[in-house]
């Protein structure tokens, strides 16, 4: 029973001078001035997280409109894969028909993305398509979506 | 044990929140939100009675193409808005009131 | 019947897809200015179709495992949305102010959204009937965005999404109670479901969940409440697009609302018997009636102060949905027969004004009712059929439209002396719509106003489009037996056994 108790006593005696030992490296490393009067201080307090990486600069600046484009082309794809779960579930019971079903059915999707890619939509920067329907003809004078 | 009462409570909570949202927000996309919400109340019902009346999986399957056309649905919406930002650099549904009568 | 087995009867739906998936190849394939030659592929495509459709036997059958029926009820409104799609694609190429927007997904979006039609029409699965709809829905949305450069175009789509996102959801919400009361998402079961007693103590259940569902179908077919989005969208959206959108849909809405309210809320031996019943617990017939007459009132009475064509037309197209909701209401096969004559009547007199519209203004760049003063001095024919037009959607005789309201009227009045007020109100709501739509042949005629008395030249096919809609809109007025038998001879459900 007294064993018991050495062990607890020992667990307590590391957790205590680990703590004290980190909290003294840490003060070795972190900034001596936290106090927000001063202007070092300030600097530090008034960021979004007082520690990690340095932030570059504010959230709340405009993205580029690609950005959008790009994600609401690829959520149509991401949901769509949600459809091939209840495929997958039943493809043994199934077989060939179900296979050849998915594949249509992926078929029209990359024709879907084939589409995308034709139109220009999935380059970064938008050019005047050479074939028919590209949407925007003066690409260089319009500002495009 | 979970009643279905209490699944059937939660989705006509989200509900009436959606219903809320959509007639009284201003922006745009919180229009959309209050969609998703009613869908999701559907998504719950149908789960929840698929699990309580048993049978065949229909019920979940019919959730997983609702979701996919929430999904459809968000981006035409996102596309409609995005264009209609361009042309008046405002999403409030309140000043979008050019065509009356 | 399986899936394998089911692929030789929906042979129009799957030249339709395959018609889709080519004309997208081609315009991938095509150069800069060629874009017309794949609205001309989905021009003769979709006749083929429709001259395909027109031909198919009448038969009933159950397909994909009783997901959905084809019957010569579905058949019928396919070749209304078929018809209207030729004519809309058709007039696309006579449209100016399309001219600086003139590319292949116009058409493509066109033919899905007629994919969607074709499904909605005769899916008879809860699950098949939300994704058709849905389908219709999202392709509506993009076509009434299509002027990109419009505001109006734009402001136009965006309250139509935010209506059709929420009735839609609303609809949605009242299946999924459907669902929950009777455990199957086909409604032949639930039909049956409800037979056996199921219902028992859930008639609440059933009343919110006709009510939700309602919202839904109201939206589609464009009746009071759920009109909002209809004069906006009408006068934002791309003319011919307007014109589609205020048959097709409608009538894809009509045949969904029918298929429900005939299957799901009525009692047993709904619709092979001459009249039916309905389940006690959902008086629905009252509700109904009130949406037709609320309909019929608000469309024709906000319809006398508008100024611009697109949204008179609009109110009117509004008014409409009252009167055919009005043979809905009554329960029986000739009220049903009087809505689906109509809807032949509407396609060709309801383009022929829309059309006429456009040809107006190809010259004038808008769509005010101004800008029709002198026509029928300044292109005497097109004056002539604009007339017709209006005197048809009017209901006077001799035109096909008097022979349509003729039907409903009548077919309301054979459903019992309880009904006889409602017959009244359809009647005082047509001479309310002389006074409008007078109003626009008095502006065309009329010589006490300033207008620019040069001819108004119009593209020869324009004109031949609206030639091949005045022959009919006159004919069918005078001698309208073979027509009349068609629609008899579509009146045929899948009835489940």
């Amino acid at each position: 029973m007294t064993e018991n108790y050495g062990i607890a006593l020992l667990y307590a005696t590391v957790s205590v001078v680990l703590l004290a030992v980190l909290l003294q490296l840490a003060r070795l490393l972190r900034p001596k001035e936290m106090r927000p009067e001063t202007d070092q201080g300030r600097q530090i307090k008034y960021k979004t997280y007082e520690c990690g990486i340095e932030i570059e600069g504010d959230s709340w600046i405009q993205f580029n409109i690609r950005f959008y484009v790009v994600a609401l082309i690829f959520i149509i794809f991401d949901v769509e894969a949600l459809l091939l779960f209840p495929w997958a579930v039943v493809f043994t019971d199934i077989g060939m028909i179900a296979f050849v079903e998915m594949l249509i059915f992926l078929g029209i999707l990359a024709l879907g993305l084939a589409y995308a890619w034709r139109k220009g939509d999935l380059a970064w920067v938008k050019q005047s398509a050479k074939n028919a329907g590209g949407r925007y003809h003066n690409a260089e004078t319009e500002r495009v979506l | 044990m979970i009643s279905l009462e209490s699944y059937l409570l939660v989705s006509s909570v989200l509900f009436v929140l959606g219903v809320i949202s959509i007639i009284s927000r201003r922006h745009a996309i919180a229009v959309l939100m209050g969609v998703e919400l009613v869908l999701n109340a559907a998504n719950i019902n149908l789960v929840a009675f698929n699990h309580y009346n048993g049978g065949a999986l229909s019920g979940h399957i019919f959730t997983i193409f609702v979701i996919v056309l929430a999904a459809a649905e968000a981006a035409v919406a996102l596309a409609i808005i995005l264009n209609l930002y361009y042309r008046r650099a405002s999403v409030n549904v309140d000043d979008i009131n050019s065509l009356q009568g | 019947m399986d899936t394998i087995a089911s692929l030789k009867y929906i042979i129009p739906e799957l030249l339709l897809t395959a018609l889709i998936v080519v004309v997208i190849v081609m315009d991938l394939l095509l150069r800069k200015g060629k874009e017309s030659r794949a609205g001309y592929l989905t021009l003769w495509g979709s006749l083929l179709i429709l001259a395909y459709l027109i031909f198919s036997p009448a038969e009933i059958h159950s397909l994909f495992e009783g997901t959905v029926v084809m019957d010569p009820f579905a058949r019928f409104f396919k070749i209304v949305a078929m018809a209207a799609l030729v004519l809309t694609v058709w007039v696309t190429f006579y449209t100016e102010s399309l001219r600086s927007y003139f590319r292949s997904e116009f058409w493509i979006l066109l033919l899905i959204a007629n994919l969607g039609i074709f499904l909605l029409v005769s899916s008879i699965d809860l699950l098949m009937i939300y994704l058709s709809f849905e389908l219709l829905s999202l392709m509506s949305y993009i076509l009434t965005a299509y002027l990109l450069k419009d505001p109006r175009s734009n402001e136009a789509s965006l309250k139509y999404l935010i209506y059709g996102a929420f009735s839609s959801g609303l609809m949605l919400f009242g299946f999924t109670w459907l669902y929950g009361l009777t455990g199957t998402l086909r409604i032949d079961e639930i039909h049956s479901a409800f037979q056996n007693g199921l219902l028992d103590g859930n008639g609440l259940a059933l009343v919110v969940s006709f009510i939700l569902i309602i919202a839904g179908l109201g939206y589609k077919i464009a009746a009071v409440p759920f009109h909002f989005w209809s004069p906006d969208v009408y006068e934002g959206a791309p003319t011919p697009f307007a014109a589609f959108l205020s048959v097709a849909p409608k009538a894809a809405g009509f045949a969904l609302l029918i298929r429900i309210l005939n299957l799901v809320f009525s009692g047993e031996g709904a619709l092979s018997s001459e009249f039916w019943k309905i389940i006690p617990e959902t008086n629905w017939t009252l509700f109904v009636a009130i949406l037709s007459v609320a309909s019929m009132t608000l469309g024709n009475f906000v319809a006398l102060q508008q100024t611009g064509i697109k949204r008179l037309l609009a109110y009117s197209s509004i008014a409409h949905a009252g009167y055919m909701l009005m043979a809905v209401v009554v329960l029986s096969q000739a009220g049903i027969s009087a809505v689906m004559y109509y809807f032949i009547v509407y396609l060709l007199m309801n383009f022929g004004a829309f059309f006429t519209a456009i040809a107006v203004e190809n010259k004038s760049g808008d769509d005010k009712i101004a800008s029709f003063a002198g026509l029928g001095y300044r292109a005497p024919l097109l004056g002539l059929m604009m007339t017709l037009f209006l005197f048809s959607l009017t209901g006077l005789p001799p035109t096909a439209g008097f022979i349509g309201k003729f039907n409903i009227f009548a077919s309301v009045i054979q459903a019992g002396n309880h009904w006889y007020w409602l017959a009244v109100v359809g009647i005082l709501n047509s001479v309310v719509s002389l006074w409008y739509y007078a109003r626009v042949i008095i502006t065309m005629y009329s010589t006490n106003q300033e207008f620019d008395a040069s001819p108004l030249i119009v593209e020869r096919p324009l004109v031949y489009i609206l030639i091949i809609l005045a022959i009919p809109t006159l004919f069918l007025g005078i001698y309208w037996a073979p027509v009349y038998d068609f629609v008899l001879n579509s009146l045929h459900f899948f009835l489940p056994i």
